[in-house]
């Protein structure tokens, strides 16, 4: 599903990540560590949006480097704290990013009532609790017809209604071959998603937890 | 265009800037210029030291709300006579001028604008402290669809309106002097070009502001199927509309003796090397001492270039060859590794 080979993270010269080769098949993954453990850098160099050495291969067809169009058609990322301009509205932020992402017809008002995101659809972000601000940024990871969603701690500040909903989505989305990665400082085994594999990011590299609940 | 203009103070000679305090002195609409530019100095500075007060970043600072008034005036002092110390030393300078002439009046007025200045200046901030997250005065409108072109535009008349206007205004003030100049005297088209130098400094911070707009609000950009291309294209569309009025102005007002074929010329140089600077400042973290430095080397290498009667056309291929070239060796996503 997805080939890492040789991946090396720095800031400001100091190595944060070093993933020699990590092959991860397609299913959820979570991905756990503590906090500062490099989670979220690794989810990001991922969706493309840190640059790195290495290589990062989807289907061992589409490197985020030397096809980085084909392969963001693939690879959503919904971030753990979204930061959005607030004069915009969802809908202008939705009606972007779903043409960047070739979204089918339907697919936002779909995605819009599944995360309670139409209730404040023409509303300024700059009123949106952290939660709506949530809700706003899964709505975004699901646009188009990715391959792999990243979820940096989806369930931080979610609803127990929306995050139900969320949970059934996925369960249906992985059985249309979608990959889900997604990262949590919560309880994982409480969503009831059949994780495939844990994974736990520490001392600046990533290696599968053997101590992990898998389904 | 504060940093502009001060390099331009700064070109001028100690002779000429005493003989421009002189003139103020006896005049008070000229002093009344000075006090208009120390205003807007003023109120750029604090309205800096607010918008920090509010920054999330920054809220810890509400905590100095528990030092005593007094501290916190003295502290607030320290740090408005810092921010005002080109103001400061300025009208030192005038003040000294003005006893050796003995301008009384003009002394008094000098010294009581610049105490003024630090006074509001110091209730004011601290004034944000005492009242941190002010209700917004807000038209109740419906919200109109904002498409992506609008998004740093909008941004930048919201959040940083001062700046919109100070670079607009400057900039459109100045071609349109330029303009109006040429056909007075024996002047060729080495002065449009000194013009459009000009304007395209005035804008050189955009290209910084916008960076920072989407580096730091619109992260999942670098997540959007677009290529290089695409994305340089879009940014095109971005400055294209910021350098809009630059092109009605130049239409409204070009001399007669240049063709309008020449003022399209001028208004795609311009649109090119601020397409150029764009492209090169994009996803860097820029130190400010450094893009100071390069503005003022850009200032001088323009205008011994243009002095040397390098033409228009090669200035336009220069900014659009430069843009093609450095854009065809950037890679998704466009920052830069740290």
């Amino acid at each position: 599903m997805l080939t890492v080979t040789n991946l090396t993270k720095a800031y400001e010269g100091k190595t944060v990540l070093t993933v020699p080769k990590l092959t991860i098949p397609p299913g959820i993954h979570y991905f756990r560590g503590s906090n500062g453990s490099g989670k979220t850098t690794f989810l990001r160099i991922i969706a493309g949006l840190l640059p790195f050495t290495g290589t990062v291969l989807l289907d061992n067809t589409y490197d985020s480097q030397r096809q980085p169009v084909d392969y963001r058609l693939r690879v959503n990322y919904a971030e753990a704290e979204p930061v959005y301009p607030d004069f915009l509205t969802a809908r202008d932020l939705t009606s972007f990013v779903a043409r960047a992402k070739r979204a089918p017809p339907g697919q936002v008002d779909q995605l819009a009532d599944l995360l309670g995101v139409t209730a404040f659809w023409t509303q300024p972000i700059r009123t949106y609790s952290s939660g709506m601000l949530k809700k706003l940024s899964l709505l975004l990871a699901w646009l188009g017809q990715p391959q792999l969603v990243l979820l940096d701690e989806p369930l931080t500040t979610l609803d127990v209604e929306t995050a139900a909903r969320l949970f059934d989505f996925v369960r249906e989305q992985i059985r249309q071959s979608v990959s889900v990665w997604l990262t949590s400082h919560q309880d994982v085994a409480l969503t009831g998603l059949p994780i495939t594999a844990t994974w736990q990011v520490s001392n600046g590299t990533i290696h599968q937890a053997t101590d992990a609940f898998t389904s | 265009m504060l940093v502009v203009m001060l390099l331009a103070a700064g070109f001028m000679r100690a002779s000429d800037h005493e003989a421009l305090i002189d003139a103020a002195l006896g005049s008070p609409v000229l002093l009344g210029c000075f006090m208009a530019l120390w205003g807007l100095y003023t109120l750029k500075a604090t309205a800096f030291v607010r918008s920090q007060l509010a920054a999330p970043d920054h809220l810890f600072f509400n905590a100095f709300r528990l030092q005593t008034p007094s501290l916190r005036g003295l502290l607030w002092l320290w740090v408005v006579a810092e921010l005002l110390i080109p103001i400061l030393g300025y009208a030192g300078w005038m003040l000294v001028r003005a006893v050796r002439f003995a301008q009384w009046s003009a002394f008094y007025t000098i010294a009581t604008a610049v105490m003024g200045l630090v006074v509001a200046s110091v209730v004011w901030v601290d004034y944000r402290l005492r009242h941190p997250a002010p209700a917004p005065l807000r038209l109740n409108l419906p919200a109109l669809p904002i498409p992506y072109g609008l998004f740093f535009p909008t941004y930048w008349l919201r959040k940083e309106p001062v700046s919109l206007v100070l670079t607009k205004v400057s900039s459109g003030l100045l071609l349109v002097g330029i303009c109006l100049l040429y056909p007075t005297d024996d002047y060729d088209q080495r002065l449009l070009l000194l013009g459009l130098l000009l304007a395209v400094l005035f804008h050189a911070s955009v290209s910084r502001q916008a960076s920072q707009f989407e580096q730091h609000y619109l992260l999942l950009l670098d997540n959007l199927p677009y290529s290089v291309w695409q994305r340089l294209g879009r940014h095109v569309i971005l400055y294209g509309l910021i350098w809009l009025p630059e092109l009605a102005l130049f239409l409204r007002h070009y001399p007669d003796a240049v063709t309008v074929q020449y003022v399209l010329l001028l208004w795609l140089t311009g649109l090119g090397w601020l397409v150029l600077i764009h492209t090169l400042v994009y996803g860097r973290r820029v130190d400010p001492d450094r893009w100071l430095a390069c503005l003022f080397a850009t200032f001088i290498i323009g205008l011994l270039t243009i002095m040397a009667h390098v033409p228009a056309s090669v200035w336009c291929a220069l900014g659009w060859g430069a843009t093609i070239v450095f854009s065809r060796f950037r890679r998704l996503p466009l920052k830069v590794a740290s």
